[in-house]
């Protein structure tokens, strides 16, 4: 789903469409040509074939992240803790063992968690997939874990915290920056868990959890590499197979809704040494509006798809405004989606100005139109940003995992190229007009001002 | 059952020659232009990656620091006929990925492209090597680049330890200085000073080329004459001295922040040294392989003292480290500094067991094969060998060796860099009171 911004952010690199295709075919071709399959559990498999080297991929995603975590319970951070937790061993598996079997055989493992999903995977020698299959099964149902290594793992991950967040007064002010933007939303809180209620989490927080959710039913397993789907399924079946399902909860994502205050949430600190400008608004996602998803996609990479694109080229180049400006949008998500947009202001430019001028300029590209050309090209190049997605082995992986982990389809990802050129001058206008009018957006932003300590002394005066 | 599983996993036979994983060609053009070539029809791509040996940082004078990370920035900004707004365009409507990079050592750049496009995108890397207009406008824009991204650094404890390191690390030598320029030299800087370093450092002389993907060796050979034939067959780089390693020492640069970043670092040893692949092995064990690592057992997993600790082996012309680094909160620091000094005296003086000896060499001989998933990531592999002057067969001439690798050769070497009066200590945090420590107020080279 995300195959742009992957590619962009250099975590996908691209297959086989043999030959060259033009843009016009490209539309028709399926991005991965993934294969599918379910076993009798429930359990969805994947496989994305690349037999360019002998090596796979393996990777689960549950489909259960932080925002599914007990609410109200003055605990956060569940989710991610089990994720470490699961390295601690099963009754067959010694704790840390895992992660040294994988080594042991020339793979590399790891995890992660985020709001709607949690994935393990293990980059191996593809003749070892079986292997893996049923270490990863183990650990789906035989989780067993002793008093002191969840005493240790706790402090390891309040030290993760630390490193990533407390460390940094930039981090710290973008974690409440989220909180303010989805002020009725379990996404307000930081994955990791706030920093008081993290040294609250109990064995019962995490086994309660790991109960509820970790069940083939709500697990896919997707394949990458040197693999077929059959010998895929044959291994899965003999190990994931042999686990029975269980019925797992609805998630619930509530939804923040569009207050009549415009938020502003500014921070002095005397490590700030470089003003930034936030701004964020709350969008659909493509869970809640595919429509509005693809529109909103080919919005954000026609005003901000590179230095020779309209934000940068406006307030960079030409008005001097920026050192630099990019908006993002976020829409691979079960809940609300948003935009970010986030300007560093040129020298002798306060926020304030900067902020005006970006107004200014909306303004001007609402009232005035973008230029089809300008979207033409945008589209072209997400087009073609599906050609390079399949020379990697993880990326494909990566790609299908999480679109199929917050709820799409796999036909939703291969036919991604398709939907984005159907997208029109007049839908892209009419999501920039709906959701970032200066004057009338249908939700207020939330403006975030990360400024120095001396400004703030100026005020005083 | 425990036993079954770990039957299961160490039973099974390491892998065969790697060799045959990486088929390199190595392409000679007319112009004499030498690169090398995994060609590979199944993608629709093709990943370039370039560099001129000994153009980078190294060569910026003390007051214009940044001039070699200004130039990497300021090639594709406007080349030949076209201004930067239409260079930027040219790539962008052709989904060409372009760009330059400096490292200390090296001057480097990367392409990646459709092959339907790749007519246009050598074309542009061209231009962007032989044509660059370096206009004032683009020149500007890219100092305030610089600038901003310096400033914001400036909270991040990470690289504020990387700034300390370079101080102490390299003091009185080139590599002291900042390679990204200061807030101060990046001002300094002229188009007049990129077109001299353009002109006179980045020749064919020093040029090394990888390729992966959808091309062949010919319409390679020709390409390369096209793109690269127009450089000056000769340039000059400064010579640099190796860098004198300082002693025993310790260095804190205080700051007022809830976990202290903790640097160690040792002098390391040369790829050519004999005793190399015995020091991969003691390297991964110690702490490379990150879960499963002594340092991380202990450090991480035993006592929860720390999210990530790592060792890590690094070859620079002019200086080669041993370095081990993490990060624990404040009150810690002295725990974890005990705990790393006891895992370096028990592997210089007690032989590594034959099972962590086994699952060393299986783990870095069998992983090789998953850097080699991606045309980009194979062309970097290949750039890297060539930089380093390995062979084209290296990856069969380092499975050969690591086999050979025994329990008293990685004591050996172990004891060898782990010498205690070699062993620089740095830290960003708040003060931890550790005796004989050199304490910096400010830090040199970023303002």
């Amino acid at each position: 789903m995300r195959i742009g911004n992957l590619l962009r952010l250099g975590l996908i690199a691209p297959l086989a469409f043999l030959g060259s295709i033009g843009p016009a075919q490209a539309e028709f071709q399926k991005v991965f040509g993934a294969k599918t399959a379910m076993l009798d559990n429930g359990m969805q498999v994947v496989v994305v074939e690349n037999h360019r080297a002998p090596v796979v991929t393996h990777m689960i995603w549950y489909k259960v992240g932080s925002a599914d975590e007990p609410k109200g319970d003055g605990v956060s951070g569940a989710a991610h803790f089990l994720e470490h937790l699961m390295f601690k061993g099963s009754r067959a598996i010694p704790a840390g063992d895992f992660s040294k079997l994988v080594r042991s055989i020339g793979g590399n493992d790891n995890a992660f968690t985020s709001w709607d999903y949690t994935a393990y995977f293990q980059s191996i020698p593809s003749q070892y997939l079986r292997h893996v299959m049923a270490l990863e099964a183990d650990r789906m149902i035989n989780l067993s874990l002793k008093d002191k290594d969840i005493e240790s793992e706790r402090k390891v991950i309040i030290e993760e915290r630390r490193m990533r967040t407390d460390n940094d007064p930039q981090t710290l002010f973008m974690e409440q920056l989220r909180a303010a933007l989805f002020s009725n939303s379990p996404y307000a809180e930081p994955i990791i868990g706030w920093r008081d209620e993290m040294p609250l989490l109990s064995h019962h927080d995490v086994m309660d959890y790991y109960k509820t959710w970790y069940t083939p039913q709500n697990a896919i397993l997707v394949v990458s590499g040197d693999v077929t789907l059959e010998q895929a399924v044959e291994a899965a079946r003999k190990t994931y197979g042999l686990i029975p399902s269980r019925e797992v909860p609805e998630h619930i994502r509530p939804l923040t809704p569009d207050f009549p205050a415009e938020t502003r949430v500014t921070m002095h600190d005397k490590d700030i040494r470089q003003p930034v400008l936030f701004k964020t608004w709350i969008v659909p996602s493509f869970m809640q509006d595919k429509k509005s998803y693809y529109d909103l996609s080919v919005l954000a990479e026609t005003l901000s798809g590179g230095s020779a694109t309209r934000l940068y080229q406006t307030l960079v180049a030409e008005r001097r405004k920026a050192v630099s400006v990019t908006l993002s949008y976020e829409g691979d998500i079960r809940g609300q989606g948003t935009l970010w947009l986030s300007a560093i202001p040129a020298e002798g430019v306060g926020v304030d100005e900067l902020e005006q001028e970006i107004d200014k300029l909306f303004r001007e590209l609402i009232g005035n139109g973008i230029e089809q050309q300008e979207i033409g090209k945008a589209k072209t190049r997400m087009i073609d940003q599906a050609l390079f997605a399949r020379d990697s082995v993880t990326g494909p992986a990566m790609v299908i995992g999480q679109a199929l982990a917050m709820g799409a389809t796999l036909d939703d990802v291969e036919r991604w190229p398709e939907s984005i050129g159907h997208v029109t001058q007049t839908d892209v206008q009419s999501a920039f007009d709906l959701y970032l009018h200066p004057d009338t957006p249908k939700y207020l932003p939330v403006t975030g001002l990360l400024l120095p300590q001396k400004e703030k002394e100026e005020e005083k005066k | 059952m425990k036993r079954f599983y770990l039957a299961l996993f160490i039973a099974l036979v390491p892998l065969g020659a790697q060799g045959a994983v990486l088929d390199v060609q190595t392409v000679r053009t007319d112009k004499n232009i030498t690169a090398w070539l995994v060609e590979d029809k199944t993608v629709p791509v093709v990943s370039m990656q370039f560099a001129f040996l000994g153009a980078g940082a190294v060569n910026d004078p003390d007051d214009r620091q940044g001039v070699s990370q200004l130039l990497s920035n300021t090639l594709d900004e406007g080349a030949g006929d076209l201004d930067a707004e239409a260079f930027q365009a040219a790539l962008n409507n052709h989904s060409v990925q372009m760009s330059f990079s400096s490292s200390r050592d090296d001057f480097g750049g990367s392409l990646k492209t459709l092959t339907k496009y790749q007519d246009r995108a050598f074309e542009l890397l061209h231009m962007a090597l032989t044509k660059p207009r370096f206009e004032e406008e683009a020149l500007e824009r890219m100092k305030q680049a610089n600038i901003a991204r310096i400033r914001n650094s400036m909270t991040d404890p990470e690289w504020l330890a990387a700034r300390l390191s370079n101080a102490v690390l390299f003091k009185g030598h080139p590599y002291a200085r900042n390679s990204g320029g200061t807030l101060s030299s990046l001002p300094k800087i002229t188009a007049t000073d990129l077109r001299n370093k353009l002109a006179s450092q980045l020749g064919r002389d020093r040029l090394i080329i990888a390729v992966a993907g959808n091309i062949t060796k010919e319409e390679l050979a020709r390409q390369l004459d096209r793109i690269f034939g127009d450089l000056p067959a000769t340039s000059r780089v400064a010579e640099l001295q190796q860098v004198e390693w300082k002693g025993v020492r310790t260095a804190q640069y205080i700051k007022d922040i809830p976990q202290s970043v903790i640097g160690v670092s040792w002098p390391g040893i040369k790829m050519d040294d004999p005793d190399y692949f015995a020091a991969e092995i003691f390297n991964y064990i110690l702490g490379g392989a990150g879960f499963g690592s002594r340092l991380t057992e202990v450090i991480r997993e035993q006592r929860g003292l720390t999210y990530g600790i790592y060792s890590d082996l690094s070859e620079m012309d002019a200086a080669n480290l041993l370095s081990i680094g993490t990060s624990t909160r404040s009150e810690q620091v002295g725990e974890i500094l005990t705990l790393i000094d006891a895992e370096a005296k028990k592997i210089a003086v007690t032989p590594v067991s034959e099972s962590e000896l086994g699952q060393a060499k299986s783990y870095l001989i069998g992983s090789v094969p998953l850097g080699l998933t991606s045309t980009d990531r194979i062309a970097g592999m290949m750039i890297s060998f060539q930089s380093f002057g390995l062979p084209v067969d290296y990856l069969d001439v380092r499975e050969r060796a690591l086999e050979k690798v025994t329990a008293q050769d990685v004591m050996r070497v172990a004891s060898r860099l782990l010498d205690s009066g070699n062993k620089i200590l740095v830290l960003v945090g708040k003060d931890a009171k550790l005796s004989e420590t050199d304490i910096f107020e400010t830090l040199p080279d970023i303002e």
